[in-house]
């Protein structure tokens, strides 16, 4: 069995927030969070162990796929992503198998189909060519995977699956966002953390706990933040912010950002951060049904069945809810006439529908 | 002592508005008046539903079987509001309570397809950027001098939806002939919170009242608008469900935005360059080609299609060989999208003009203080 999606209704979303699997999955973040308080970027820990080498030089190849697709057709297309977003996400799906057994080559075939989709997912969304936290959750879903399959061993790599292989990641996000000019997934706006993601907020605000003399006001002097920014996570974020983010300070476009930096000490910052990561993306409907669940991230009983498609590499079941219908191009099937329209929104009415993206 | 009257500019409105709730619905909606529980508890409950009840606000109970008459009192307190508003300043939660059920009784007996003469100025997105939202009058001319049409998609993103979207309910109720505000598919429950009008209100009012006043009182809006019988305005776009405009006047709209059927299409629906209807990639409405939007032209005696829904870099941007057009009325959406913004005049002749605008100049430093998020205490 592939790993699918299942959330769809409020009912699942109970089942979800009492699960052992959010429970277990909740527990790895806390872990890694909790690992790097105190440390700089640059602190990770030495030395760095075969299965983190393994996963940089995954990272690595991920990487060398980012340079293969410049954006050529139109710079100004009214939709804000670039379509060559696609071509890097097909290679990377299309490799995603092969990528994890040349670095991981003890996984069996069954594990790595279990782990690919993830992995597919964790760079955007092929059709909308949008990034979000939920495409961030699926990366750290990849990390947990093979956690479960005993690749990291927590008590050597937590640390620097933070330090090493998060960061990493970050770095090539920030490449295909201002890359593709990816859009942000369900963005809040000004009322959310970020455009696209939320555990460096969160990760940086433990790194912080112990810091003497940053206080979360630091934020809003631009000098810190530049010097800070290449050694803790936070105003990395920070200064990514006040790059892209043009024509008013961060008081104007980060007002939660703002609010946050009214708050004493990095420990309170770290602790509500563990909060609203649990309230703001883990139980969030519109983010968790994307969530796919697998052998290693259990689906609570009781949940809605799938939705009668599996992954195909192009996100198209949250767009055509046909039962078994095989898709081959767009024209071909989602590009139907009038009269399929119709019944397509008829065969709509028979299942729980996922809450629109805008 | 004189009393200023709101004159309709062409004849009377009369014949035109008709109520569109039939006696079942009011019957229904009689059993609707939950008042808004305020115990922190019971919202957490209500949030975890997913599904505030329509109707639990109460804006909506006692609606009169009238449209709303301008009284010198009504006048005095609106432009009270509305000057306060225009420092942008929110309403207390009473003045709001008193605004939505002031605009219930105008927006009721509003059509589905909303007549509009010439001339209009015609508008799209403004997502809660209100600074920029005064640029908009500042360089279309103020209201009531000039007539508006707005397009939806009035809250949301923004750092000022309340403020945003309290300013045109107040401007509809005071100039009610003057200017249109149609529903975006952001003027619904389950949209705004996702992408930040719930999350403001929470914030500017502690409470999540304001927000189900405004979620009750969006149901109310029109879906859609036609200018001299010619010019089809609406959020989004067309639905594979309605090929003539009549079927648009047909359709039940004071409700939620239903996630598929043709008024979700009407609010989420996009053109696209392949031709026929497509599915959205926003998981909602369709995607609809030149033969699309030609045919139904053609069909309804139409010269154009406007509408808003999305983000182009000029403001503005033909489709279908003008056949469409899309309008967008907020600059540097999100402050990282560097788009200019745009507004259509369309004078007494049909003669269609864009005009172009940037960010309006922040002045300084908010003034609202800082307040230490729920998860952060």
């Amino acid at each position: 069995m592939l790993p699918e999606k299942r959330l769809l209704t409020p009912d699942d979303m109970k089942l979800w927030e009492e699960s052992p699997t959010r429970a277990h999955f909740t527990k790895f973040i806390i872990d890694l969070a909790e690992s790097v308080k105190g440390h700089e970027n640059s602190q990770y820990k030495e030395p760095i162990s075969e299965s983190i080498n393994s996963m940089m030089n995954l990272l690595s190849q991920i990487k060398d796929i980012t340079q293969k697709h410049p954006v050529i057709k139109d710079a100004d297309s009214s939709r804000f992503g670039k379509v060559e977003f696609r071509d890097f996400y097909d290679e990377v799906s299309r490799n995603s198998r092969k990528i994890l057994r040349s670095e991981f080559p003890s996984l069996t075939d069954e594990q790595l189909e279990q782990l690919s989709i993830y992995l597919d997912e964790s760079w955007g969304n092929k059709r909308r060519i949008d990034y979000g936290s939920g495409h961030e959750l699926n990366f750290m879903c990849l990390l947990y995977g093979l956690y479960s399959y005993g690749i990291f061993n927590l008590s050597n790599d937590s640390t620097n699956l933070v330090l090493k292989v998060f960061i990493e990641y970050l770095k090539i996000m920030r490449i295909l966002e201002t890359k593709y000019w990816l859009e942000p997934a369900g963005s809040h706006g000004v009322w959310g953390l970020d455009d696209y993601h939320f555990l460096p907020f969160l990760f940086g605000a433990f790194q912080l706990t112990t810091h003497k003399h940053l206080k979360p006001i630091s934020i809003h002097n631009n000098e810190l933040v530049e010097m800070f920014a290449h050694r803790y996570l936070y105003f990395g974020c920070i200064a990514f912010i006040n790059k892209v983010k043009s024509s008013a300070s961060l008081r104007w476009h980060s007002p939660m950002l703002d609010d946050i930096s009214g708050v004493k000490t990095w420990s309170k910052v770290a602790e509500g951060m563990i909060k609203m990561y649990k309230a703001e993306v883990l139980s969030k409907l519109p983010i968790m049904q994307h969530f796919y669940f697998s052998e290693f991230l259990p689906c609570p009983d009781g949940v809605s069945p799938p939705r009668g498609h599996i992954h195909d590499g192009t996100d198209k079941d949250d767009e055509c809810n046909f039962e078994g219908h095989v898709h081959t191009t767009w024209g071909d099937c989602c590009g139907i006439k009038l009269p399929s329209a119709i019944a397509a929104t008829e065969m709509n009415k028979k299942h729980h529908k996922p809450i629109p993206f805008d | 002592m004189d009393m200023e009257i709101d004159d309709p500019m062409h004849g009377s409105d009369e014949d035109q508005l008709s109520p569109t709730l039939d006696e079942d619905m009011n019957s229904d909606d009689g059993k609707n008046n939950t008042k808004a529980r305020s115990n922190d508890e019971d919202t957490d409950e209500e949030l975890e539903d997913f599904n505030f009840k329509p109707g639990s606000s109460g804006i909506a109970d006692h609606k009169s079987s009238k449209p709303l008459k301008l009284t010198n009192t009504n006048i005095n307190q609106l432009d009270q509001w509305i000057e306060h508003l225009s420092k942008c300043e929110p309403l207390s939660e009473d003045d709001v309570a008193r605004l939505c059920k002031m605009a219930v009784d105008v927006l009721q007996f509003e059509e589905n397809v909303k007549p509009i003469n010439v001339p209009v100025t015609i508008c799209g997105d403004v997502h809660g950027q209100f600074h920029d939202l005064l640029e908009l009058f500042k360089i279309g001319g103020p209201c009531p001098d000039t007539n508006y049409l707005f397009m939806g998609d009035y809250v949301d993103r923004g750092y000022y939806s309340v403020e945003t979207v309290s300013y045109l309910v107040a401007m509809k109720v005071r100039y009610p002939h003057r200017i249109t505000i149609l529903r975006g598919n952001h003027e619904s429950r389950q949209i705004t919170q996702v992408y930040g009008f719930y999350d403001e209100c929470l914030r500017k009012y502690g409470s999540a009242n304001v927000w189900k006043m405004f979620t009750d009182l969006f149901d109310y809006f029109p879906v859609t608008a036609l200018v001299d019988n010619k010019i089809f305005c609406l959020h989004g776009g067309l639905s594979p469900m309605i090929e003539t405009i009549d079927q648009v006047r047909d359709l039940n709209r004071i409700q939620e935005v239903p996630h598929e059927g043709p008024m979700c299409d009407l609010l989420w629906s996009d053109p696209d360059d392949r031709g026929g209807w497509g599915i959205s990639p926003r998981g909602a409405g369709f995607t609809f080609g030149q033969d699309i939007s030609e045919q139904f032209n053609h069909t309804n005696d139409l010269s154009l299609i406007a509408r808003a829904h999305q983000l182009v870099m000029e403001g503005y941007s033909w489709s279908h060989q003008q056949n469409v057009v899309t309008i967008f009325s907020a600059p540097n959406y999100c402050y990282r999208c560097g788009n200019q913004a745009a507004i259509m005049e369309v004078d007494e002749n049909h003669n269609r003009q864009f005009l172009q605008y940037d960010p309006s100049v922040r002045p300084g430093e908010p003034t609202v203080t800082r307040k230490t998020p729920d998860y952060f205490l």
